[in-house]
């Protein structure tokens, strides 16, 4: 048998593809739903960043910000998933699902750098909006929520897509916490035939096609977001 | 209806008011002038305290809005020094919230800055239903209303960014006007616009004129002053320099800066 009836073979008749279902789907679980929560916590994060900072509680959320996306900014995501599952979570005595656990490190991760990409993106909305939207008598959260934020997150999809790019990728350490991705079973396949080269291959061009339906779909949402600023 | 009591703003270690004070009545038009950089957009902006003054305070309807400044009162101080308790107290007694305080006073920007993100309807509409003032059909017959008399209805699902200045403008003051405000306040509205756009934004306010809203305006449009203001006010070196009613204003001005001033513009 070559290389190629090693690999069909594995893949089909002994249902590896099966596996490599469940891997995709590991995968795009945790890179879109580590996004959603990256860009909850991204939005606090940076409205707690930008809000002006005239009480002591201001100044503490500036300050719990900055240590959080200094940790998270600060130390590989291969050690925050191990924290988190063989440290941080026992100590903790919490029993959840290792994807779920696999979710929410990526999530915990991602809210760092959206942070900083939601504050630029705030900072680029005209301060005029926020006058507006205060001196119609809006709060400022009512303000942040309505004017400003949909704004910012309008001028920074081009570069959230790039974060979430950047996320999608990163997902290939979770076998680290014995979570199957996309990598892990196709590793799973190249191990248990000693055939590297062609499922390797197969995974790198997953991903490629992976990132290239991503970046489409930030396109077709950039443009439906342009909506508003068409002549 | 509105009082500002000596304030004092400083920009950047540049003192813009220094010690103002004015007092707008119920129904008046006051229209503010000055030279530029003389502190009369400062004021207007203490007005709704999108501007805190570093001392002094602003009175909407006879509440207190800004910040107490203790050196004001009688027994807000203890020994030369403000005197916490008293201070809390007195807030507690006399303060409005600014955010309510807002809803009663419109204000129109000279750069219209209308939500980019929002239709014009929902621009319209945003506020009064979002503060719970009317229901969303309430508010959607309302700006429909406001649409209509100034001719836009047309453009209640575009966005912003296809209008014109004027129209941008209009649309400014009616959503201000949406939220049926007690005051308005127009910090120069028509200096961001083209010439032959001037035109319609002056006449919705002659239009608010008539009706008897009260109204705060800062303007370089002198003729547009002498016609509609009540009372012209000049600001110059971050004090109130002159003020009378426009005929005696204009034509027997008696501050010099004011007759310098004057001579320049007209």
């Amino acid at each position: 048998m070559n290389a190629w009836q090693i690999f069909y073979r594995q893949l089909v008749e002994l249902e590896g593809y099966k596996n490599i279902l469940v891997g995709l789907q590991n995968t795009a679980l945790i890179a879109v739903f580590g996004l959603l929560i990256g860009l909850v916590i991204g939005c606090l994060l940076a409205v707690c960043k930008i809000i002006p900072r005239n009480g002591w509680i201001t100044k503490l959320l500036s300050a719990v910000t900055d240590v959080y996306v200094a940790v998270f900014r600060g130390t590989p995501m291969v050690v925050q998933l191990l924290l988190i599952h063989y440290v941080i979570f026992p100590a903790l005595g919490l029993h959840i699902p290792i994807l779920t656990e696999a979710i929410l490190a990526f999530g915990l991760n991602s809210g760092a750098y959206v942070s900083e990409i939601m504050r630029g993106g705030i900072l680029s909305v005209d301060a005029g909006q926020t006058e507006a939207g205060r001196a119609l008598g809006l709060n400022y959260g009512q303000t942040m929520l309505k004017i400003v934020l949909p704004q910012a997150i309008k001028n920074v999809v081009p570069t959230l897509g790039n974060e979430f790019i950047a996320l999608l990728k990163e997902t290939s350490v979770v076998s680290f916490i014995t979570v199957v991705d996309i990598t892990k079973s196709l590793q799973n396949i190249a191990n248990s035939t000693y055939e590297y080269i062609i499922p390797y291959i197969v995974l790198a061009l997953i991903y490629l096609v992976l990132v290239l339906a991503v970046t489409g779909i930030i396109k077709l949402i950039e443009r439906r977001l342009r909506a508003s600023d068409r002549r | 209806m509105i009082d500002v009591k000596n304030v004092y703003k400083t920009f950047e270690e540049q003192p813009i008011l220094c010690g103002i004070n004015c007092h707008i009545r119920p129904g008046e038009r006051v229209v503010i002038i000055g030279p530029s950089g003389s502190g009369k957009s400062t004021l207007l902006r203490c007005m709704n305290l999108m501007v805190t003054p570093d001392r002094g305070e602003i009175y909407m309807d006879g509440k207190l809005i800004s910040p107490v400044d203790p050196t004001l009162h009688n027994g807000l101080t203890r020994n030369g020094k403000p005197d916490r308790r008293a201070i809390r107290n007195y807030e507690k007694d006399n303060r409005l919230d600014i955010n309510l305080a807002r809803q009663d006073m419109g204000m129109v920007f000279q750069h219209f800055n209308l939500f980019n993100n929002l239709t014009v309807l929902e621009n319209l509409m945003l506020a009064p239903v979002q503060l719970k003032l009317m229901t969303k059909e309430e508010a959607r017959a309302k700006a429909v209303e406001l649409l209509e008399r100034i001719g836009l209805a047309d453009k209640a699902d575009v966005y912003p960014s296809t209008l014109s200045g004027g129209q941008k403008q209009r649309i400014a003051i009616i959503r201000a006007l949406a939220m049926n405000p007690k005051v308005m306040l127009f910090d120069e509205p028509t200096s961001a616009l083209d010439p032959e756009m001037v035109g319609e934004v002056l006449d919705l306010m002659k239009e608010l004129a008539d009706d008897g809203m009260t109204m705060v305006i800062v303007t370089h449009e002198m003729g547009f002053a002498r016609e509609i203001a009540d009372r012209v006010l000049f600001v110059c070196d971050g004090v109130v320099k002159e003020e009378a009613p426009p005929e005696e204003f204009f034509s027997n001005p008696k501050d010099p800066r004011l007759v310098q001033f004057l001579q320049k513009v007209l």
